[in-house]
């Protein structure tokens, strides 16, 4: 293929594909990281993109790591979205990958390159924005971690690799709702995810496909705590109804907003808004509305599921275990 | 009978004319115009052609020819803007080859057009204004017709008045435009394409080149779908430019960017209709508006408007009648055909109408339809007698009997609600809508045109001795089964098995355009034919041989039959192999179909314009979101009239993608253009549906014979895509109690204010049809 032309480079390591990123800046060249490419290719292919470098991170094993630790879940940023949909460790995140793009996008689309290429409307970013996920990458000033928001507000650092995504292991049932233009295989013109965390009495709520970047809700959750009974998990109907009028009103005060798509209205997007809020939160809290356990459980478990291994990381550490990493030998790539 | 083709599509080995390799070939692109209308004052091409690996540069000044061409009338330059205006965005203004297509890229961009935009015409209905510019020599009227039906003003007591308009579809075929171009040491050149017509491309190429037609020589190659977004030229005239310029093999290719800018579309359309019937709901008149937005040029326009307004008041007797349509030129992307041709258009607005006119009446939407359903013998708007059959009530009866599907089952995945497992929707808030739709649809070309079919037939014996037929047609195979159709006709005719259909090429006459449901009936008849005449020199031949007397020989057929690779005559006592036969030598005949002739529209409209129509009735069930306005599809049941079925399974993949195309059209398919610009040119933002949006298909053929069509066949392939979207909005209507006034339906329609989309912003332009004539 035409494109192909460029220098490619398959670093084995995280260190090594930094260096690979910092010496092909210092050389003036324009580099791009591969993961799936389900992005890259059809950027390069269009001309949209001309670079003179690729970083294929097949080969960097680190990257294709997920587990979890007694309070966080750490996922690779080579992980795959069909990875995450077999992972029962996190229901919800299983959930939206499950919903991303058609098989073949997730079969090789990865989390790293969910995070490199930061789509406003994200499935996956919308989701780890309600858990309060935070972002790991490493660069030659060494490794760093930060919020998700901060990470997607700031502007991105050409010479750093995203390694992985960090979350709280869920704390209590989590979901994620998107429309679009038909039944399947569709971008997210709106979508929520809500995630509930019953130990620390917490709910989250994100809006994508409305901000530049997914949105917290930060009243109708200060709402939902109060309205919740936490020793039942369970909110009235009326809460539904209230949370998604507060989730409407601050979409409406949103700004600066996304463009409308090619067939959409901006009146119709907040009002979806609402209703797949309220309806999430049902579906997490109300069981007379959504039958009960129904966001956690409607996932099938997937063939990956027996890579499954808890405790691969320590608390701390990303990739505190190099030795024994778990390494989906079969899986595509990793983007970015 | 299955496709030939069938295995190596699903498997994705299929050779699609642009993976086709040449030695030594270069690579082309195109140059477009950002500016739906502009003057371009400079090109510079200098510093492209330096660009390392650029072979040849090709811009207006470098076509020999007829500077313009196009299907019906030569308007549409080769590449825009030198001599005139750029007249829509996307249109080309240079093409590049090189060794690579990522050099032929960079060539691009290194020219350098100086473009002076003009203030472009978007809105159809400002395109006749007087203050309107005149955008093209020929003017901003590509054609208008009235037709004048029955007696002028005569009424019925209940009336149903509105305005619709339809968004632009685009054929959204698998495989974007290519074609491959080799200059020839004749002079000529040989051209593999994908085409819905090679001797029309032939002769527009050999036009623009100044060469003879003979010396233009082209070959089918792989076609990835057409739906009549192939009827016009697109990348032919380009590739042959450079490869002459080259002397040297080019493969010009699109991506899905171009593709979707590169042919044209279905035309957006704006109509007013107003329908009046008796009390007990008998049809007294339709007065229909009609306007299409033609784009920047005439592609098929004149032609797709004959077909929407003859059809405007659909399958039903109408005493009385005004339709007049009107066809205009704007900077907007040009429109052609789309299979339908005019029809979908109005079919979604005389069905809503009936809908609204059953409503009004207090009667039910299939009753009404079957009162006033056209029967053969009823005179239509045109004043053509209807002939052939056309059995529109029993299809209508016939899909509204069939089996509803169940209530929606409780499915807590969403996989089965609207927006499926993404949106998972919550099931007391969705409710089901039940909608019908009949139309009729013209077969074959229309308005006097002999758009006759050639095919030539050889029997031999191969080298292993055994009877071999070739069958030689320039039929583009585009998908809709000539491949098989021909090949069992031939074995139906000559009574052997071994048939091998040749490449479709210029070396045969032509076969005409695969496009109006028209090459089963017309290159079918031509096989047909020339099977026949094959048959008759062989028999006569054997005849001769047997030295039965003359009058014998002169009607071999009348004494001797070919069944099983034998030729027997019972009567007069002969039986010989087809082998045998011949032995004597290759037997060869070519034959020349041509359907009845039909007449021009003459004054008020009037004529005997279409050869024969198909019917259709598509019931449509929906469950609709009540709360977000998501719509799935749930179940869809067609009755069709499909004349004899010479193979059910290739019948079967017309009528289902027919539904699907509609189906598309309904919900989700439009091609949206900001100030003449497209903007959702990608699958990324341009959705089609899926197989999780298409339900399994109830189909139910009826076959009634066409008397004047070879085994009585009709054509599938239009009839199901002008039906499945007005049942759709049908049942939407149903499920959600709105008008849907707008082409496709959108969420927002159905869940926003009750005015959230009117058909048009018509106040600031003064009605739906503007300053146009009246």
């Amino acid at each position: 293929m035409h494109w192909s032309a460029s220098g490619m480079l398959r670093p084995s390591t995280v260190g090594e594909a930094v260096e690979m990123l910092s010496a092909a800046r210092a050389a003036g060249l324009e580099a791009a990281l591969l993961g799936g490419g389900t992005d890259l290719v059809p950027a390069l292919r269009a001309g949209q993109r001309q670079v003179q470098t690729i970083i294929g991170l097949r080969r960097v094993l680190e990257l294709r790591v997920r587990g979890a630790g007694a309070d966080r879940l750490t996922i690779g940023a080579g992980v795959t979205y069909t990875d995450l949909v077999g992972w029962s460790l996190s229901p919800g995140l299983a959930r939206a990958a499950r919903v991303v793009g058609s098989a073949q996008i997730r079969n090789t689309g990865t989390v790293g390159g969910a995070l490199g290429s930061a789509r406003p409307a994200s499935d996956l970013l919308t989701f780890l924005t309600a858990a309060d996920a935070e972002v790991l990458t490493v660069s030659p000033r060494g490794p760093r971690r930060q919020p998700l928001a901060r990470f997607l507000a700031a502007r991105p650092e050409p010479d750093a690799l995203v390694t992985a995504v960090r979350l709280a292991r869920p704390g209590g049932p989590a979901t994620y709702l998107k429309i679009g233009g038909r039944q399947a295989a569709y971008p997210a013109e709106v979508s929520c995810a809500v995630v509930v965390d019953r130990v620390r009495h917490t709910l989250a709520c994100a809006v994508g496909g409305i901000g530049r970047q997914p949105v917290r809700m930060v009243e109708a959750e200060a709402y939902a705590q109060a309205a919740v009974d936490w020793a039942t998990g369970t909110v009235s109907s009326a809460a539904a109804a209230r949370f998604a009028d507060l989730v409407t009103e601050a979409t409406q005060a949103l700004t600066p907003t996304l463009p409308v798509g090619p067939h959409g209205s901006a009146r119709y997007r907040i009002h979806a808004a609402g209703v797949l809020a309220g309806r999430a939160f049902a579906r997490c809290l109300n069981p007379a509305i959504a039958r009960p356990a129904l966001a956690a459980t409607l996932l099938p478990a997937a063939p990956h599921s027996d890579f499954l291994r808890p405790d691969t990381f320590g608390p701390d550490t990303p990739h505190a275990d190099p030795a024994t990493p778990h390494v989906d030998g079969t899986g595509p790539q990793g983007a970015r | 009978m299955r496709r030939p083709d069938g295995p190596a599509k699903v498997h994705g080995r299929f050779r699609y004319v642009g993976d086709l390799q040449v030695p030594g070939m270069l690579h082309a692109r195109t140059l477009r115009s950002p500016h739906p209308r502009a003057r371009i004052r400079h090109l510079d091409t200098a510093a492209a052609r330096r660009v390392p690996g650029v072979a040849v540069l090709v811009t207006a000044a470098d076509v020999p020819g007829l500077a313009t061409y196009g299907l019906i009338v030569a308007d549409q330059p080769v590449f825009g803007g030198v001599r005139g205006e750029v007249r829509y965005a996307g249109e080309p203004v240079a093409a590049v080859a090189a060794v690579d297509a990522r050099a032929a890229r960079h060539a691009l961009a290194a020219i350098e057009v100086d473009y002076e935009p003009l203030p472009p015409v978007t809105d159809p209905r400002r395109a006749l204004a007087a203050d309107t510019p005149t955008l093209h020599p020929n003017g901003n009227l590509f054609r208008e017709i009235d037709i004048r039906h029955g007696e002028d003003g005569v009424h019925g007591p209940v009336v149903v008045e509105d305005d619709y308009a339809i968004g632009m579809q685009d054929q959204a075929f698998l495989a974007p435009e290519a074609a491959v171009a080799i200059p020839a040491a004749d002079g000529g050149i040989d051209l593999l394409v994908a085409t819905q017509w090679l001797h029309s491309d032939r002769e527009q190429i050999a036009a623009c080149l100044a060469l003879p037609e003979q010396l233009v020589r082209l070959t089918l190659a792989g076609v990835g779908g057409a739906f009549g977004g192939r009827e016009d030229i697109t990348v032919q005239i380009h590739a042959a430019l450079l490869a002459r310029a080259a002397g040297a093999p080019v493969r010009i290719a699109y991506d899905r960017v171009e593709s979707f800018l590169g042919h044209p579309h279905r035309h957006p359309a704006r109509m007013r209709l107003r329908h009046t019937a008796t009390h007990d709901g008998e049809l007294v008149s339709v007065t229909a508006r009609v306007l299409l937005d033609g784009g920047a040029y005439a592609s098929s326009s004149p032609a797709v408007l004959a077909n929407a307004i003859t059809h405007a008041a659909g399958p039903y007797r109408v005493p009385h009648a005004r339709l007049h349509g009107l066809v205009v030129r704007t900077n907007n992307p040009p429109c052609g055909a789309m299979r339908g041709f005019g029809v979908p258009q109005v079919t979604i607005g005389h069905e809503a109408q009936m809908d609204r006119l059953a409503d009004a009446l207090g009667l039910d939407p299939v009753g009404l339809r079957v009162r006033n359903a056209l029967q053969p013998g009823d005179v239509l708007p045109t004043g053509q007698v209807l002939g052939g059959p056309l059995p529109a009530r029993e299809l209508i009866t016939l899909v509204a009997a069939r089996p509803l599907p169940p209530p929606a089952k409780h499915d807590p995945t969403g996989l089965s609600l609207p927006g499926g497992l993404p949106a998972m929707a919550e099931p007391s808030r969705v409710r089901r809508g039940i909608g019908y739709a009949l139309a009729y649809k013209n077969l074959l070309f229309s308005e006097g045109v002999d758009d006759a079919s050639t095919a030539r037939v050889r029997l031999a014996l191969a080298a292993d001795g055994t009877p071999h037929a070739q069958v030689h047609s320039a039929c583009a195979e585009v998908g809709q089964g000539f491949v098989t159709i021909a090949a069992q006709i031939a074995r139906t005719e000559l009574g052997i098995d071994q048939i091998e259909l040749l490449p479709a090429d210029t070396a045969v006459a032509s076969a005409g355009s695969t496009s109006a449901s028209r090459q089963t009936w017309m290159s079918g008849g031509a096989v047909r034919g020339a099977c026949a005449a094959v048959v008759d020199r062989l028999l006569a031949r054997v005849a001769r041989a047997a030295g039965l007397p003359g009058p014998v020989v002169e009607t071999a057929r009348r004494s001797l039959t070919i069944t099983g690779g034998q030729i027997v005559g019972a009567e007069v006592g002969l039986r010989m192999s087809v082998a045998d036969a011949l032995a004597m030598g290759p037997v060869e005949a070519e034959y020349t179909f041509h359907h009845r002739r039909t007449t021009a529209l003459g004054a008020a409209g009037q004529g005997d314009p279409h050869v024969a129509f198909a019917a259709a009735a598509h019931r449509a069930v929906v469950d609709v979101d009540l709360d977000l306005g998501l719509v799935r599809v749930v179940s869809m049941a067609l009755a069709q009239d499909c004349g004899t079925v010479l193979n059910p399974l290739a019948l079967r993949g017309q009528v289902e993608g027919g539904t699907a195309q509609g189906l598309g059209l309904a919900v989700m398919e439009e091609l949206v253009t900001d100030a003449g610009r497209v903007v959702n040119p990608t699958f990324h933002d341009y959705l089609i549906p899926t197989a999780a949006d298409v339900p399994d298909l109830d189909f139910v053929a009826v076959t009634e014979p066409q008397p004047d069509a070879p085994y009585g066949v009709k054509g599938v392939g239009e009839a199901p895509t002008c039906t499945a979207t007005p049942a759709i909005i049908a049942a939407i209507r149903a499920a959600v109690g709105r008008d849907l006034r707008r082409v496709p339906v959108r969420p927002h329609h159905l869940v926003g204010p009750p005015d959230a989309d009117p058909p048009d912003a018509d106040a600031a332009s003064g009605g739906p049809f503007g300053e146009g004539p009246s």
